[in-house]
């Protein structure tokens, strides 16, 4: 079993800390987050992230609005709310914490 | 050459290839199983319809009207398979077993339409748009007809003979009541998946209508929705055409009862006509006397309605006729032609003949703006007096 493989399900989980990422910083619309996404280990596709965004958004961590676009139909734009904003940063806190385990162990 | 096939997506119209479009029915109907309850369900089925929407708009341009099936096929694989999320089963577990038989059961469904291009009728109640117990509703449904016009007939039937009351009640308690998607589905003979899109459209429609800040944006979107649901009932309703007149029962002497049958309905029109003008010209029918109580105009209007019944039959079996006729294709429009042809020279020689040998006719033409002038003051009278 390669690495990539043994990864995949942290990778599944870690998806909704960086989908949180990605729309603190500035509304998106599914697009945009599968792009920023496909340039790194956590490439996704539409099938797996709409499923996760509406649990998200019915957990009440994001909000969307809708958008009309120039060409096509409309679209939705995805920002976070306050309980989304707090669960980042108790997710990142938590990041830290386990990265910072991570390095300490085993090491003497 | 390819067939091409007009959808809906996101209230937009697109024209797949038949390929592509069984693929795209296929995908989003196992995403629709994998869904199964998930509570937002059909929120997610139309965001995913709006993502594909989108995609297809890239792929077209102004000299480029159809998706071709390899392009769809490229389409879906980016959208990748529907995933069930991870944090999701906690909450839905108990439902899991479930969701898996009712999704297999969805399938076998979604086979069984592949197969037969719709799905066979079945007489159900329903209860949507119900009176009372649906049955006319249901009845409607099955002939594809206005219910209205079913329950006048049941009302006629009541009057006359009291018939139509009995006949409803036994109607109420032996025919079953439509009550899952797919017995809806049967009731109107259009695939379950065909409803399921136009239902998930209109809640989309109102989803959308709530984002729009201004009333501009908001009329702009509700115009296109409307053409678009238009085409798409129009494709629905040329799909089932197709399938009947691939499977309608074809007898050689079609073609002679045909020209019988129109001649039979031209003559029915013809003594209808003629009965409107004894009663315009004379006050009765055919010598008939009206009940005093009866003003001109409400006979008139009964005279309508039974006509329409009564020849309603004669208009099945000619359209059974031209179902049967017209499955070679081209015979098609050539025998609806000859039909109508048949038909409108029997109603305008006779009326010639009526008018060239009565005067009362030309009489009972005048008298019809009168008569309207009538009906409207009456109807004025009852509805003060109320």
């Amino acid at each position: 079993m390669s690495v990539n493989e043994k990864f995949s399900a942290i990778r599944k989980g870690l998806l909704e800390f960086l989908v949180l990422q990605i729309i603190a910083a500035e509304k998106v619309y599914v697009a945009d987050i599968l792009r920023q996404l496909s340039a790194t280990e956590f490439a996704t596709q539409e099938g797996t992230l709409y499923p996760l965004l509406s649990r998200m958004r019915r957990e009440g961590l994001l909000d969307y609005e809708w958008k009309e676009s120039e060409a096509g139909p409309p679209r939705k734009y995805y920002e976070l709310t306050a309980k989304g904003r707090e669960q980042l940063r108790e997710t990142l806190e938590y990041w830290g914490q386990i990265n910072g385990t991570v390095k300490k162990l085993g090491q003497k | 050459m390819n067939k091409v096939i007009t959808i809906n997506l996101g209230g937009n119209a697109y024209q797949l290839e038949e390929g592509g479009y069984d693929a795209l029915r296929a995908y989003l109907e196992s995403a629709a199983a994998k869904l199964q309850g998930n509570p937002d369900r059909d929120e997610i089925l139309s965001d995913i319809e709006l993502a594909i929407a989108e995609k297809f708009r890239a792929l077209l341009a102004s000299n480029k009207n159809v998706v071709e099936t390899k392009e769809v096929a490229a389409v879906l694989a980016e959208m990748g398979p529907i995933e069930v999320d991870a944090g999701e089963t906690a909450g839905t577990g108990a439902s899991k077993t479930g969701a898996a038989g009712s999704a297999s059961g969805q399938k076998t469904t979604g086979e069984k339409t592949a197969e037969s291009g719709g799905t066979p009728r079945r007489l159900y109640r329903i209860q949507e748009g119900a009176m009372i117990a649906g049955v006319c509703n249901g009845i409607a449904t099955y002939v594809n007809i206005d219910p209205t016009l079913v329950r006048l007939a049941f009302v006629l039937l009541t009057l006359f003979w009291g018939t139509g009351l009995l006949v409803y009640v036994v109607m109420a308690v032996v025919v079953p009541e439509a009550r899952s998607p797919e017995e809806k589905a049967a009731a109107s003979g259009f695939p379950a998946t065909a409803q399921e899109f136009i239902r998930r459209a209109r809640e989309g429609y109102y989803e959308a209508m709530k984002g729009f800040p201004d009333r501009k944006a908001r009329r702009e979107w509700r115009r296109r929705f409307k053409r678009e649901m238009r085409a798409h009932a129009d494709h629905w309703r040329y799909n089932w055409h197709s399938y009947w007149t691939e499977h309608a029962p074809f007898h050689p002497g079609m073609g002679f009862a045909l020209p019988f049958l129109s001649l039979l309905q031209g003559a029915a029109t013809v003594v209808w006509i003629c009965a409107i003008i004894s009663l315009l010209a004379t006050g009765a029918i055919f010598g008939l006397v009206l009940p005093a109580n009866v003003p001109v105009w409400v006979a008139a209007l009964l005279l309508l309605i039974a006509y329409g019944i009564l020849v309603a039959p004669l208009k099945f079996a000619r359209r059974s006729c031209y179902w049967g006729l017209g499955r070679a294709r081209y015979a098609w429009s050539f025998v609806y032609l000859m039909d109508a042809i048949v038909w409108l020279t029997v109603v305008v020689v006779l009326l010639c003949l009526a008018f060239h040998f009565h005067p009362e006719l030309q009489n009972a033409i005048h008298s019809i703006p009168s008569l309207a002038h009538q009906a409207a003051d009456d109807i004025r009278t009852w509805w003060h007096g109320k």
